[in-house]
């Protein structure tokens, strides 16, 4: 088993009437940025609560290299999660509050400052938390998780109040970190900016796993089900050229989707009819449409 | 000029070993406190407190030392204001200035130690740096006693020089070697110290901490005086000398009994006080370790 190994095993949590997590298996590899998706209320946060010792599993168990995280004995040199934005003392400053963990921890003072400089925090390092802005806040999170130079890296909505550029500069970060050969298990709710971070995916909903593997394999899987979308003039003569193994349907746009052929038979009936073309493209679905055809109707609050 | 290379912050840094773990929480917890300005705020309340409280048993003194006992009071309370005539009683008295409303700011420090935690959710991070949530407890009382410690040092420095000025007012000697003064003043610093494990207790029982410092406040003002008032009341009307004993299990009124110099009539024994102070530090730090190594934190 690697070091870095996250290993998630029957996991189950009963919050009184809602089961939050459901007999939840799955392993996140190292190397990897693992996106970790579902919609609200899915157990996303429980989930993550539950792998760092911070909530009791009502059943099943989930290590981290093979061993709890209650059981590492220096927990901040294996793992390191963002969990809050705001959980930091509003009075205190972002030096001193990185400071008192890594006292904690056993680590030097200047390691506070290296963290800081690693997320650009250093202008505002003794400024109080209060004054922070969410991205810096934000930032300053990741600074916390980065102080003991961890193998794995656990974020909850980490991208949650970052501006484009943060967003750009976070992506970068934790690429970089899988690259280094960490392990990296994001959870969030910006699906576009998890197909451009994310290798691989992990859906969970009701508090059951949907789907999981790369981003590509749980994207193309669903490929066939993506419609050709055509724009012309001779709609009426396109639709007989098609025969009767296509759906036509017209989009509000005034283009045709048209379903049941793919993008090259079109093309080619639309050459034999003489059929004048303006657009065709086969609409590829992107990770958004396949969660939410997968997540469809587990949205409900519970 | 010299242009440095830029270093790379991911580069696997020097991290130092890791101190012994208990060392190293206190230092965190320290530091946390010291990091923020809720300290000072309370020292400076108690030391307002100390200064009125010097002045309070100065005047106690001064009727004591003066000439004679009045004439109209019973019997029973003449006795008490005999005994509380005796110089030890005074000295000790004064060498203590201050617990009241001392004991009660280092329980709010106690308090605001764990609730901080909670009101600015920083216990997540607290219990990911130290998954053992026992020894973060510990060292949480480890810091609220020494915080108590030190601002009974606080006030013993100014205690000294002012008592030994005002018993020489009154032609008295210092006393400071007499062992009931001594006895007294070492009592006060058990009674500083496990006031902060009283609140560190509290504060986990009533995470709220707008909740847990009212909370704790009325009880230790209006609380302390209502039970005494009370038991006076329930002794005169049934006429059980027994129902006066309780008013010592309440922690504020112990702590003034241990640190009392002689025993007054009907008073029990200055070590009473001290054991049932103990036993309250005891059951509160003990509940409030059980209750946070339980509690799920979100």
């Amino acid at each position: 088993m690697s070091d870095g190994e996250i290993v998630v095993s029957h996991l189950a949590k009963q919050y009184r009437a809602v089961r939050a997590v459901d007999d939840l298996s799955f392993a996140v590899e190292p190397g990897r940025v693992t996106g970790f998706l579902g919609p609200n209320g899915a157990g996303k946060t429980t989930t993550l609560r539950m792998l760092l010792n911070l909530v009791t599993p009502s059943a099943g168990t989930a290590t981290i290299g093979g061993q709890r995280y209650a059981d590492l004995t220096d927990p901040l040199r294996r793992v390191g999660a963002v969990l809050e934005a705001s959980s930091a003392h509003r009075a205190r400053t972002g030096r001193n509050h990185l400071r008192a963990i890594g006292a904690a921890a056993g680590f030097p003072a200047r390691r506070a400052d290296q963290v800081l400089e690693l997320v650009g925090l250093t202008p505002a390092a003794r400024r109080k938390f209060k004054g922070y802005s969410m991205g810096m806040r934000q930032r300053l999170g990741i600074a916390a998780a980065m102080l003991g130079d961890p193998g794995v890296l656990i974020l909850d909505e980490p991208a949650n109040g970052l501006d484009p550029e943060g967003i750009r500069w976070m992506r970068d970060l934790l690429k970089r970190l899988a690259d280094e050969g960490r392990t990296v298990l994001v959870s969030s709710h910006l699906l576009s900016e998890m197909q451009l971070l994310a290798d691989d995916v992990l859906i969970i909903a009701k508090g059951k796993l949907v789907t999981h593997g790369s981003v590509s394999d749980v994207v193309d899987g669903r490929a066939h089900a993506g419609p050709v979308r055509v724009r012309t003039p001779q709609a009426e003569q396109l639709t007989a050229a098609l025969g009767s193994a296509a759906t036509v349907t017209t989009g509000e746009d005034g283009a045709l989707l048209v379903s049941g052929v793919d993008a090259p038979a079109v093309g080619a009936a639309a050459l034999r009819a003489g059929v004048e073309l303006h657009e065709l493209v086969a609409e590829k679905p992107d990770l958004e449409r396949v969660f939410l055809d997968l997540t469809a109707g587990k949205a409900d609050i519970r | 000029m010299t242009v440095t290379a830029p270093v790379d912050p991911l580069a696997s840094p020097d991290l130092g070993r890791p101190g012994p773990a208990p060392i190293r929480l206190i230092r965190s917890e320290f530091l946390k406190l010291r990091t923020t300005n809720g300290w000072w705020l309370f020292l400076l309340g108690a030391l307002l407190m100390l200064v009125l409280a010097i002045l309070f048993n100065w005047l106690q003194a001064d009727f004591a030392f003066s000439e004679g006992i009045p004439q109209d009071i019973p019997e029973d309370d003449a006795d008490t204001f005999e005994a509380s005539r005796s110089p030890i009683f005074q000295a000790a008295n004064l060498y203590t200035s201050g617990q009241f409303f001392g004991l009660m700011f280092v329980m709010l420090v106690g308090i605001v130690i764990v609730t901080s935690e909670f009101q600015h959710q920083t216990a997540t991070t607290t219990f990911l740096t130290t998954p053992h949530r026992t020894a973060v407890i510990l060292a949480k009382l480890c810091v609220a006693a020494l915080f108590g410690a030190t601002l009974w040092l606080v006030s013993l420095a100014i205690n000294v020089p002012a008592t030994i000025g005002i018993l020489s007012i009154y032609d008295q000697s210092s006393l400071l070697g007499e062992w009931p003064a001594q006895r007294a003043i070492l009592l006060n610093l058990l009674a500083y110290a496990l006031w902060g494990v009283l609140g560190v207790g509290l504060g986990v029982l009533i995470r709220s901490q707008i909740a847990a410092t009212v909370t704790a406040t009325v009880l230790y003002l209006i609380g302390t005086t209502a039970v005494t008032i009370l038991v006076t009341l329930l002794q005169d009307w049934l006429g059980w000398e027994w129902i006066d004993e309780v008013q010592y299990a309440v922690p504020s009124v112990a702590s003034t009994l241990m640190v009392s110099g002689t025993s007054l009539p009907g008073q029990p024994p200055y070590w009473v006080g001290a054991v049932i102070l103990v036993g309250w530090a005891v059951v509160t730090g003990t509940i409030g370790t059980m209750i946070t190594r339980r509690r799920d934190v979100s």
